[in-house]
This record gives C-alpha cells, structure tokens and sequence, in this order.
C-alpha cells in the first residue's frame, strides 16, 4: 500500500518535471525550480551525514567547490567531455569526502564543527588565493554544459536533467535508508558503543555517509558550475554551508525532508530577493524558531499532522506472524576440546587506579559464566576488556581460536561475541523490530550497491530480516512489541530488547552487563528462564550480576573479581563457602554509600579515542 | 507520507500563481533595472551610492516626459554581493521583469558571473561601477557586444598611474600591493601589462586579504626589494591600512592608489595628514560641477554618509545614455537599443557631456583622457599636479 | 629581525582579542555545553553600539565621523561600558529565546537556532547602522611607538594590556570568589550544584552575559586597529572559536593560551606568505584536532558504558 503510493508520488512529480517547461516559458521561473532540483541534491546527501548518522558538517561548502571547480578545470583547461567531467566532479568529491571524514572520526560535537568549518574555510581560500589554477575571484568562464543530440543543454533540459538526478537520488537513497545501512547510520547517531557492539563498523559507516553527502553536494556544485558556464571563488562561503544545513533541519530528517526544506527555502530566497532584509530576517527567524515550533522539521512536523487528522494512514504494516521457532547460526566453534575463550594476565590502569590487575579466566562453551564482585570490582572493565571497548595495557585473549585483542569491537561481534550493557543503549528512536534487525546488520549479505539500487536481491534479505526479527522477538516473548518505539518500553521490557539484538547478531559468546538491574521480582525469574533457554541454544553466556540468587541458580561457573583482582573461581556452592569472597562482600557494605562511585573507574572509558 | 511525496508540483503551481502577481505593472512602462550590492558587504556603499543617483535619474526622466513618451520604472535589486544572488536577479530581471535594460553590479566577480546572461538574451546592459578591464571585452569581438560602461576601467586608470609612476621612480624600481579580490587582483595584472609597455617589470608583485589591517610584512619584502615607488590597487580601507602599515616600518616611498580612495574612508582610516601622501586617480568629485554638487546634494538626502559620490555620478550618467540611446533608436528593442548606444553624442551628464562615448569596439564611456590625478586635502579630494605630471604626454599614457 | 619583532607585536594584539572571545565560548560551554555560533554578530553589534556612543558623547550624532580629538579616554571608557552593558543583556536574551529551549536536545538545534539569533541581530544592527565601515581613531592617539625598530600602535598595547586584565581578573574571580566558585560548581555537576544551594539558572544566564560582554569588549578594543561595522565579528569570532577548540574549550587558560597561540601563528605566517594566513591555521587546527581532540589543555570527558 504504502510502497504503491510512493510510487505514484514519484510518477506524478516526474511528470511534473517533464510538463513543467512547456506549461511555462518564463526563464525565471525554470531557472528557479532548476535551482530547487540543486538544492534538493546536496540536502538529500548532507541529510544522510546530519539527519541519520548525527555528523554536523559547517563545511560542505567546500565539497560543493570540489565538484564546481572540478567540471570548471576539467572542461575549460583539459577539454574533457561536460558528461564525463560532471561524473568526475561526483568521483572526485566523494574522494574529499573521504579525506574530510577522517579527521572527523577522531573528534565530537564542536570540535567536529571545528573541523568542518576548517576544511570549508581552507578549500574557499585554496580556491580564492591559488590564482593560476583556480582563477580566484576572477572566475572561471566558459564551463562547458552537457549537450543532447548535439544542443547544449537550455533552460529547459536543465530542468529535466536535475529533475531526473533528483528522482534517481531520492529513490536511491530511500532505497538506502529503508534497509540495513540506513538502520546502521541511525543505530551509528543514537550510540555508537552499542551499534561496534552488534558488528556495525562505526568509522566505515561514517566514512559512507560522508561520501554520500560528498558526492551529492559535488554534483551540485558541478550542475552549478555547468548551467552558469562560470564559477567563481565568490561562490564558496561560509553561508552556503550553512544554508545547505538549514535546508536539512527545516525540511526534517525523513527522506521528503530535504525536498521540502529545497522547495521552501529556494522559492524564499528567490521571491524575497527585493526585500533583502525581510529575507535576512526570515532567515534568522528560521533558525532560531523552526526547530522550536517543528523539531523534527517540516516533514516531521506534516508527517504528525497526517497522523492525527487520518490515523489510519498512520497504521503500521502487520508483522507476518513467525513461521518456525528461531534457530542459531553462529560462528563454528573451532576447537569445541578447548575454551571458547581464554584471557591470560590482563591488565588495566587509569592513573593509579587499576580496575583489572593480572585477570585470567577461561570460559567453556555451553556453560553460564558469572562475574561477581563488589561495587567498583572491575567488573564492566574486564566486560569492556572482552568486547573490545578498553584495550588492555598487558595481556592476551583468544576467543574460539583468534586473539582478539587489538581488534575493534565491530571486528570482535562478528567473530561471535555480543554483549548487552548496564546502562541500556538502546536505538530509543526506534521501532523494537528495527533494533532487532540492527542485530541482524551483519547476517544480511546485502551489498552497498544492492542496497542503493533497491535490486530484488536486497528487498529480498530485507523480507527475510524481518521476518527472522519476528522470530527472535516471538523467542523472547516481545512479539506483540514489534511496532513499538524501543524507548517507550517499560524498563524491563527494554532490557529484553537489548537481548534480542545482541541474540539477532547469532553469538557464540554472550556477555550480559547486570540482566537484572532494575527488574521486578516477576521478571527476575522470567529472566533466569530466558538465560537458560539461550544456554539450551548453544550459547554460551557470561554475566555480571549482583542478585546473588539469580547467579548461584543459573551459573555453572563463577569468577569473583575484587579491587581488579580475581579473588576466587570455582562452582556457585563452593563460592558462596569462600571465606576470601565473604570478607570481600563484607567489606563491601560500606556505610559511605559514595565508596562505590569512587571506585568506580571501571564505569568510564575514555570517549575520545575509542568510539570518537 | 506518502501524500507529500509530490511536492515539487505544488512548487510548480506556487510558482505559476506567483507569476500572476509580479506582472502586474503596465505593459507600457519601461523598464530598467538596477543589480548591485546595497547591504552585504563593503561594497554596498558604492552600490547604495549608485541605488539613490538611479532613482534620481529616473525621477528626471519621468519628469521630462519619459522616453518615447512612456514612463520609466526602475526596478531596484540587491545582490548581496554574492555572485550567485546577483545572477538569480539577473535572471529574474530580464526574465521575469522582462526589463529593457539593467544597470548595475558593483562587485566586478559578479558581474563576471553574470556577463553571459544580458549578452545571449540581447539585453544591453551599463556597467555603473565594476571597473574589470575584462567586463567590456569578454564579448568584445561578438556582432553585437551588449555591455557597456560609464566607470574607471581599470586599464585606464593603470595607464595614467604607470604613466607617473614611470617617471617618478628612479631606476624604475616600482612594486605593486594589490588585495586578493577580483578587484585587486585584476588591476594588478593590468598594471603588470602596463609596465611591460614600458618596458619595466615590477620589482615586487604582493598581495593583501581585503579586511586585512596589518600589512606591515608585505611592505617589509617591497621595500627589501628596493622599491622607490608603489602602486596600490585596491579600496579605501584597504588603502588606508597599507598607508598606516608604511608609517609603522618607517617607510614612505612615492604611493598611488585607485579609484576607489575617493571613498572619505581613506582619510578617517589613515588620518589627514598620511592620506595626503597617496596619489590617486579621480573621474570627479561633488565639488567638480554644478550639476555634481546638487546630485550630491539629492543622493545624500536618503544616503547621509555617500562617500563614493563617483558611483552616484557614474550610474546617473548611465541611465541618462541608455535613454538618449532608446530615444535614437525609437525603441527599445534591446538588439536597437544597443546598436544606437554606439551611435549616441551629446548626452549631457554629471561628469561631462558624452561626444559619441561608445563605438562598435570600444564599449567604455570614460578613458583615460577623463581621469586626473588627485589627493586629499583636509575632507575633499584636490587635483594633484607636480613637475611629473605637467610632463606626461598622451604618448606616455600606453594601455 | 625587526620585521619578526613587528609580527610578535601584531600577532599578540590579535591573540588578545581572540582570547577574550574565546574566553567567552569557554564560559558558557562549561556551564551549559553549549556556545553562541552568533558570537561574531553580537561582537559585531557591540563594537557599533559603542563608536555610536562616542559619536554622542562627542555631540556629532549617529552618522558623524570622529576626529581622534573625539575619542578621549572617558568617552571611550564610557562607551564601552554602555557597550558592555547591552551586550550582556542581548547575551541574556540570547540564552531565552536561543539556547535554553533547545538544552538537552542533542543534535544541532542550539548550533542553529543562535546561528539565528546572530543573523537577526547583525540584521537590526544592518538597518540602524548600514554596512559603511566606521572609523574610530584610538583614545590613545596614534603616534607610532617604536620599540627595537619595530613600529608599535599605542592602541595594540592596550589592547594586550586590557585583554591579560580582563583574564587575570576573570581568572582570579572564577579561582577565588564566592561566584566564580559556583560557576564552576555548575561546570562540574549540575545537579550536585543544586543540592548544594547554587541558582543553577541565575549562574547560567550570567555566563552568557559575561561571554557576551566580552565579546562586546573585543569588538571596541580591536576597533581603532581595524575600523568597526556590522561584518566585522565572523572572521574574528571563527578564529577565537578555532583557539577555544585547540587550547581546550573546557579549559580557560588553555582557550587563553589558544588565542595568544593563534594570533601569533597569524602573523608569523603572515611575515612568511600573507595569503596563506587562514590556509596554515585552519590545517594547523585540524592536525591539532587530529593528534589531540580535546585541544592542548583540555581534558577529555569520560562517557559511561
């Protein structure tokens, strides 16, 4: 239904395009919608950066130069053909897109803002100041444009050709954002730690998501460059960073945001020209108030008006109901005589502090692991240590026959080991379904350019996704969720959906951080079910957790870990005998109820350089 | 959704409907229009200068009856100084507007942005303010070239400064200091040409960012460089901090400066006494005319602070030609409008009286011829004339 | 020899001024995580409000031209405080209308909206005041000093002296007072601020009107060297936002030590190539970036697991 009206969208705008320069031939007007067709390209691709994968760029001006003065070059100076040039002019910025997304990958927040703006600044003045390549202020002139059947490109072919770029770079990207790279760039924006943890390459994904917008605002610069036969250092400025981002976050973040955000703001700025201040004005109220009024844009804003005036619209497709009970494929286990995992001498200090101290552990394959310990134990480092998130300062660990430190945690989920967290990291924004098919990321082979061109091939992993989504949901007992917004789920209930996705990546090894914080009674219970049932498929299981009864019903093994030390090994019964653990917990029953925070070092990771 | 998946027709209709309204003014009408910087950037100034002398140009028009008996409308823009806003109104002028004639740019890159757009839909088009040698001469060898200009070229103002600094430098030890605009960096390049026509090469060719306020380093290489005499091209502001920037290295060889130093600018930037050090060229001042002294007198009634009143002289000037022209060719029909541009003489304007200002290969309504060499004294600019300038020549003026 | 001399005189006197603005990103980023990316516009609209104000107090009206027989140190003085004045309370407004409804949001809303905040205030300041430069000779003359060759404005040494002032005293305030003790209680933990008696909201709001008075601050002092008008605060506000990003924008003396660090490589590079001014800073800032992301006296903020 749904799909079926987007495509009779698509087929009434394309045919708009097509009508439009013959129902007016006023020049103006084509030049106009020509420029909203620009518009709308670099905002669909900065859109991918800000709106799903949560990168503010302040320099994309920069790209849009990339592209303008590549065509420029490659067509007044090498007499390349305008087609092949406006292709090269999308290569080469999605190559700069590259280069500005790896300084990017160190930094957060303003000091990406930074680096962004530093990158626009320095590709304006490159372009201001190398006079005898770039012609500075000068310019340019005589840009070649692409021709057909032997005619330069006029008004109106300019408007079916940015119209039918526009077309193929909606359905591209919609395309894109509707399947598992679109769920990763979103999972990327809400929490890193937890998208490396479920096999999602955080930095890979970002440098995607650079290119894509690199590329799109390129063309733009390029289409520029062509129809106006001229392109000058005056062209690239701070304000056209800003106005491509403004044209994002007024349009909203769904894939009509941009479209919307084009339209309003190029008709603004091409019929308020005679008032500039009343422009300016507009502008600056835009800013400051469209957010505040409509936070998710105006396509939010409309979608939320749609919703409430004609619910039925609004109505989620039905889940098909699961065929079959969900089944795991995990990785092979290499040697099943030896442990799954095998951790000698870590070691890891902060400061003087020192949450892992010489920690050796092995951990057998269809066993239930525990991980006890006072307050500010080291038990999460040592869980961090495992996944990957820390790297230890000393030590080895050799997870189901590769030693995987080193590794990046993305690197390590995909050998088998998923994890879930102790302070939830949830994708709150969205649906428990799409969370779970998060989990499902690397399971779907579907390729880059599958995913871009929607081929059969990828709606079909798509389907089957889904539909082993359901399963794992139906194996946990959220199948009447699946529609839900993940964040607005009882706490319990989040903590279970955090287990279907770390189930959905198929683990050999799963490590859970405090299952049961927070739970009721009720649910405690239910829990130790669940952790068996997990056990009964195969995997085996590690978890950190301080209701004791939990930990002696369920563990075959349990390590007590004290000051980063491993104090004592062994089966629950000889461990509840231990004297050395007993004093340990004594000591634990601090009346200072602040002794835990402090201690508690191994609760932070520095964020820079891990998932930065 | 899936109801706005088909906005950009809703963009179409919105558009269409929008067309009903602009075209609401009489068919009768003439129209001109008028595209230059008035609020964005330093050079608003010269573009507001221009603004006010255009509606009162067009004011006398009209009182005069119009042309051809039909009412002038002038229809005014600003480009905010960004060559993409400047062609969208251009555009929008000719397209939209449909106007018979524009006048306009004060940035010289936008008006290179925009040259081909007047010139392929044949709208003749007066370059009020702009000076790039290159605005007049892209289209030069066209049948018909569509742009005109009444400013300082700035080919020609290189002529008459090279000319002097030729024989006032000893040794022909001259540097060039040009900011980076286009502005500066054309002129530089002129003057560079120039030299070479008298067989001299510049010992230094140096740069300045255009807000720059320190420019004491580029005038350290000049003056290790030898120099005795240097050319500045570029506006007041950025004049007045190289001359603030010698006094600070103690270094204060024979100066000359464009144009654009007409600009009171100069003098509250460097103070009184080192803006009497620059050697300037000049087209005219308030103070050359009558007819000057009372358009300075209408502009500054919406403009109190014009200091470029050049550009208000310039772009009045420029209205006055085009409707001398559109009366000769008893149309305005651009293709006529343009041919009897070449035709025009005795236009009577604020600077001088234009005797057949234009022909069939030279599009610049002012030369050299008109130019002098000036200096501030006090607040106003007076014409400067030493032992120097009594010996050039028209011979020494190359270009 | 000389000439590098002239480049360290010049290069401190934009580092002051990159410095005191820093300064004021630093303020409020630690109280609220967040900063004015309108700061340029209100620096901007400072710097007019206060030659207007020399203008009257020399009986010369709000289009007039100043002599510097104008500019005595009074009016100066006084102006600025007017200046100042204003300033801190746009910065007020500022904080009403641009950041507190979009605090916690995440994203780039508080990024855009004082963007907007900015344009709207440059555009009043565009209306009233036009975009002409305005000159305003330095209250101290302008009588080149000549220190070992080198040719000094007296306005460039008070612009060195005022700045170091203003940052000692600062300085100072926020170490050893009762105020500048809550200031960084609320940078430290909001909420153990609160329980700890602190007005969170009143120790917020004051960030912002002091980071926006000096902001104002700047804008007159660079004045007199630069000429004032409404376009003047982008370039200066994205160099002083690029020292607080590279000395720490967590840190105070690293944002100080940051602009002092810019302004000198400014001009350094300006002795060697001028047009490669921006160029080599915006490079050098992404290395920096790059080797050490959370600037050069910065610390880095721990995120929970």
């Amino acid at each position: 239904m749904k799909g079926r009206a987007h495509l009779l969208g698509v087929a009434v705008v394309a045919l708009a395009i097509a009508a439009a320069p013959f129902v007016t031939g006023n020049g103006f007007y084509l030049k106009v919608l020509f420029l909203i067709g620009v518009n709308y390209l670099a905002a669909a691709g900065l859109n991918v950066l800000v709106g799903h994968t949560g990168q503010k760029s302040l320099g994309h001006a920069g790209l849009f130069a990339v592209g303008a003065y590549t065509t420029a070059l490659l067509t007044t100076r090498l007499g390349w053909n305008p087609w092949l040039a406006f292709v090269a002019a999308g290569v080469m910025a999605g190559l700069f897109g590259v280069l500005i997304a790896l300084p990017a990958l160190r930094v957060k927040g303003p000091a990406l803002a930074m680096v962004t703006i530093g990158f626009g600044i320095v590709v304006e003045k490159v372009v201001s100041e190398w006079q005898d390549v770039f012609a500075g202020q000068q310019g340019i002139y005589g840009v070649l444009s692409p021709s057909w059947g032997g005619r330069a490109f006029g008004d109106r072919e300019w408007v079916w050709f940015v119209g039918v770029l526009g077309l193929a770079t909606h359905l591209m990207i919609r395309s894109l954002l509707r399947g598992k790279y679109g769920r990763a760039f979103m999972a990327v924006n809400t929490a890193e730690v937890a998208a490396e943890s479920v096999g999602i390459g955080v930095y890979r994904s970002k440098v995607l998501a650079f290119v894509i917008s690199a590329v799109t605002c390129g063309l733009a610069g390029a289409l520029i460059a062509q129809q106006n036969q001229y392109i000058s250092s005056d062209f690239i400025t701070f304000n056209l960073s800003i106005f491509f981002l403004l044209i994002v976050l007024f349009g909203g973040s769904s894939v009509y945001g941009p479209l919307l955000g084009a339209i309003v703001l190029t008709l603004l700025d091409a019929f308020l020209a005679r008032w500039p201040h009343v422009q300016h004005f507009t502008y600056g109220a835009l800013l400051l108030f469209a957010l505040y009024a409509m936070p998710n844009g105006l396509a939010g804003w409309i979608a939320g008006l749609s919703r409430r005036l004609f619910p039925a619209l609004a109505k989620p497709a039905a889940v098909p109901p699961p065929d079959g009970a969900w089944r795991l494929r995990g990785a092979e286990i290499l040697a099943a005589e030896r442990p799954l995992l095998a951790a000698r001498g870590l070691f890891k200090a902060y400061g003087g502090v020192v949450p892992t101290n010489n920690v050796d552990m092995e951990l057998k394959t269809g066993h239930i692991h525990s991980l006890i310990g006072p307050n500010g134990a080291g038990k999460t480092t040592l869980l961090n240590i495992l996944s990957g998130i820390v790297p230890p300062d000393r030590g080895s660990i050799e997870f189901n026959g590769t030693d995987i430190v080193g590794l990046a945690p993305n690197r390590i989920a995909r050998l088998g080991l998923g994890r879930t967290f102790q302070n939830l990291k949830l994708f709150a924004d969205m649906t428990v379904l799409d969370n779970v098919q998060v989990g499902l990321h690397r399971q779907m082979a579907t390729g880059f350019l599958s995913a871009l061109l929607g081929l059969p091939a990828a709606a079909r992993a798509e389907r089957h996704a889904a539909a082993e989504a359901a399963q794992i949901l139906d194996f946990l007992g959220l199948g009447d969720k699946a529609h839900e917004r993940a964040g607005s789920l009882p706490y319990g209930l989040q903590r279970r959906v955090e287990l279907a996705r770390a189930l959905a990546t198929h683990p050999r090894l799963l490590l859970l951080d405090e299952p049961a914080a927070g739970l009721n009674p009720q649910e405690t219970r239910e829990l130790v079910d669940v952790i068996a049932k997990i056990r009964d498929l195969g995997i085996t299981v590690l978890l950190i957790e301080h209701h004791m009864d939990l930990v002696m019903a369920i563990s075959d093994h349990v390590i007590v870990l004290d000051y980063g030390e491993k104090i004592a090994e062994g089966r629950p019964a000889e461990i509840q005998r231990d004297p050395r653990v007993i004093a340990a917990y004594l000591g634990a029953d601090d009346p200072d109820p602040d002794a835990g925070d402090t201690r508690a070092p191994d609760a932070h990771i520095a964020s820079a350089t891990t998932h930065g | 959704m899936s109801a706005f998946s088909n906005p950009k027709s809703v963009a179409v209709a919105l558009a269409v409907s929008l067309c009903g309204l602009v075209s609401a003014v009489h068919a009768q009408d003439i129209k001109i229009g008028y595209n230059a910087d008035q609020s964005a950037s330093g050079t608003a100034e010269l573009g507001t200068a221009g603004r006010w002398a255009f509606e009162a140009a067009i004011e006398d028009l009209n009182k005069a009856g119009g042309i051809l008996g039909r009412k002038v409308v002038g229809i005014i823009r600003d480009d905010l100084g960004a060559p993409p806003k400047s062609i969208q109104i251009m555009n929008e002028l000719i397209d939209n507007e449909k106007v018979d004639a524009v006048v306009g740019s004060a940035n010289s890159g936008n008006a290179l942005a925009w040259l081909h757009i007047p010139q392929q839909k044949k709208v003749p088009v007066m370059v009020s303010i702009a000076t790039a040698t290159e605005i007049t001469r892209r289209y030069a060898k066209e049948p018909q070239n569509y742009l005109f200009r009444v400013s300082m070229v700035d080919r020609e103002q290189v002529a008459l400064l090279v000319a002097y600094a030729v024989k006032a430098s000893k040794g022909q030890k001259i540097a060039i200091l040009a900011d980076s605009t286009g502005y500066g960096q054309g002129g530089a390049r002129d003057a560079t040409e120039v030299l070479a026509l008298h067989n001299v090469k510049p010992v230094l060719v140096e740069k300045y960012g255009p807000k720059d306020t320190d420019m004491t380093s580029q005038l350290t290489k000049i003056r290790e460089a030898g120099a005795d005499t240097v050319i500045i091209y570029g506006i007041a502001d950025g004049s007045g901090h190289v001359l603030r920037s010698m006094e600070k290295i103690d270094y204060l060889p024979t100066t000359l400066g464009t144009w654009g130093n007409l600009s009171s600018l100069l003098p509250r930037i460097a103070g009184s006494k080192l803006a009497e050090h620059l050697i300037l060229a000049a087209s005219t001042t308030e103070d050359s005319n009558a007819k000057a002294k009372a358009l300075g007198e209408r502009v500054r009634k919406n403009f109190p602070t014009l200091t470029t009143f050049a550009c208000s002289a310039q772009t009045y000037d420029s209205v006055m030609l085009l409707a001398a022209a559109m009366k000769l060719a008893n149309s305005t029909d651009g293709e006529k409008v343009a041919a009897a541009l070449e035709q025009v003489s005795g236009v009577q304007g604020v600077i001088k009286t234009y005797d057949k200002p234009f022909s069939k290969t030279d599009h610049e309504g002012l030369g050299v011829a008109d130019f002098y060499l000036a200096r501030w004294k006090g607040s106003s600019v007076v014409r400067y004339q030493d032992a120097i300038t009594r010996s050039i020549t028209p011979a020494d003026l190359k270009r | 020899m000389v000439a590098i001399l002239q480049a360290v005189f010049s290069g401190l006197a934009l580092g002051g001024i990159y410095a005191l603005v820093a300064l004021g990103f630093n303020i409020t980023h630690s109280t609220t995580k967040t900063l004015n990316f309108g700061q340029g516009e209100l620096l901007a609209a400072g710097t007019v409000i206060a030659v207007s104000g020399v203008m009257l107090l020399a009986g010369k009206g709000m289009h007039g031209t100043l002599d510097p027989q104008d500019v005595t140190l009074w009016r100066y003085a006084v102006s600025l405080l007017i200046s100042v004045v204003v300033l801190g309370l746009l910065g007020v407004l500022l904080y009403y209308t641009a950041v507190r409804p979009f605090i916690g949001l995440g994203g780039l809303s508080w990024v855009m909206s004082t963007l907007g905040f900015g344009i709207i205030i440059q555009n009043t300041a565009l209306a009233i005041w036009g975009p002409s430069a305005m000159v305003i000779p330095s209250p101290l003359g302008d009588n080149v000093i000549r220190i070992g060759g080198a040719g000094v404005l007296p306005q460039e040494i008070l612009v060195v002296a005022a700045s170091v002032v203003v940052m000692l005293c600062l300085d100072t305030v926020m170490r050893k007072t009762k105020i500048g003790k809550a200031v960084r209680a609320v940078a430290h933990n909001k909420n153990a601020a609160t329980l700890m008696g602190i007005n969170v909201p009143a120790v917020v709001v004051l960030a912002f009107a002091i980071s926006s008075s000096l902001a104002g601050l700047a804008g007159l002092l660079i004045a007199p060297i630069t000429t004032a008008s409404v376009f003047m605060g982008l370039s200066i506000a994205l160099k002083a936002f690029s020292a607080a990003i590279v000395g720490g924008l967590n840190n105070a003396r690293g944002c100080m030590l940051g602009g002092f660090l810019l302004g000198l490589v400014e001009s350094m590079v300006g002795l060697w190539h001028a047009e490669l001014r921006e160029i080599s800073i915006f490079m050098l800032i992404i290395l920096v970036l790059v080797l050490k992301p959370e600037g050069l006296l910065g610390t880095r903020v721990a995120e929970k697991v």
